[in-house]
């Protein structure tokens, strides 16, 4: 059952840089082939400063610059091995290049318990990710919404 | 890997219609390897998309995809489309697992155009089906895109 105290939530921020060659490698595992993902040479020649963020890019963001990101789930007491993905959605407020260091933090900004068509309980749970840059300037905000079923 | 032959093509607002369809995308059938691969690249290593005995033990029935690889289908449609960097929004619900084998195709249609922050700006409706028909991902987004004056 979830704990409805924990909306509203924090958790500790997390340091995320954007590297070229994740974009490039998230695209290579989507089957993405347009040039301009893979190489600087390519965004360049299509007028791109630099390699431009591939739309999901976020992804990366939270799980390989946050590798806590699970333990502190559990720690408000979310069953990580019981997630089901419900929802994603990104809101893209400024552009991000390759070499930008991004601060990120994750709040719970909703969360219920439902029963599912079986009569078994789940837990409907929202986060927020709000991403800044170097510059301090809002540049991405992630909203996930996990289902927990219990 | 599907081929790319809308890369150099440049979309404008003047010349989209609010009830205009996304060109089609068919990706080729998911792979194992794919999932491994996206793992790799995205940071998921939740072993219920890579390592067949987990997929058996909680009852999904063998490996299901990662439901943000869908989603990065999706974002391939939008990013052929109105070409990349252009996304000012995108959502999406997952609806449905997807297994290996499964064919995804991913569709889409404007349903407005619109100024907002001095940019111009298109919404839309996107959904992402396999081989059955069955819906795996619905969703929206907002691009915008450089006018032609």
């Amino acid at each position: 059952m979830f704990d409805k105290s924990k909306i509203g939530h924090s958790f500790p921020l997390f340091t995320a840089e954007v590297y070229r060659n994740k974009i490039h490698e998230l695209a290579l595992a989507v089957g993405d082939t347009n040039p301009v993902y893979h190489s600087r040479e390519a965004a360049q020649a299509a007028d791109y400063d630099d390699v431009p963020l591939f739309p999901t890019t976020a992804t990366m963001f939270s799980f390989w610059s946050n590798p806590q990101r699970n333990s502190e789930l559990a720690k408000i007491g979310i069953n990580v091995m019981r997630i089901l993905h419900g929802e994603e959605e990104y809101e893209y407020l400024a552009s991000i290049h390759p070499g930008d260091v991004l601060t990120g933090v994750t709040t719970i900004v909703d969360g219920k318990s439902r029963k599912g068509k079986n009569g078994s309980l789940m837990d409907i749970v929202t986060t927020e990710t709000r991403y800044t840059n170097q510059h301090n300037q809002p540049v991405l905000n992630a909203r996930t919404t996990l289902v927990v079923r219990e | 890997m599907t081929t790319n032959t809308q890369a150099s093509h440049k979309l404008y607002y003047d010349d989209v219609q609010v009830g205009n369809e996304l060109p089609k995308l068919v990706k080729p059938p998911v792979t194992h390897l794919q999932l491994v691969r996206y793992a790799g690249a995205s940071g998921d290593f939740n072993p219920l998309h890579t390592d067949p005995t987990v997929g058996e033990t909680i009852g999904t029935g063998g490996i299901i995809a990662h439901g943000m690889l869908i989603m990065g289908f999706v974002g391939q449609l939008l990013s052929d489309y109105a070409g990349p960097s252009t996304l000012r929004k995108f959502g999406v619900r997952f609806k449905g697992m997807t297994r290996i084998g499964d064919v995804i195709t991913c569709t889409g249609t404007v349903t407005e155009k619109y100024e907002a922050d001095g940019e111009a700006r298109i919404a839309g409706k996107v959904q992402a089906v396999d081989q059955n028909g069955d819906v795996k991902v619905v969703g929206t987004f907002i691009a915008a895109l450089p006018r032609r004056s």
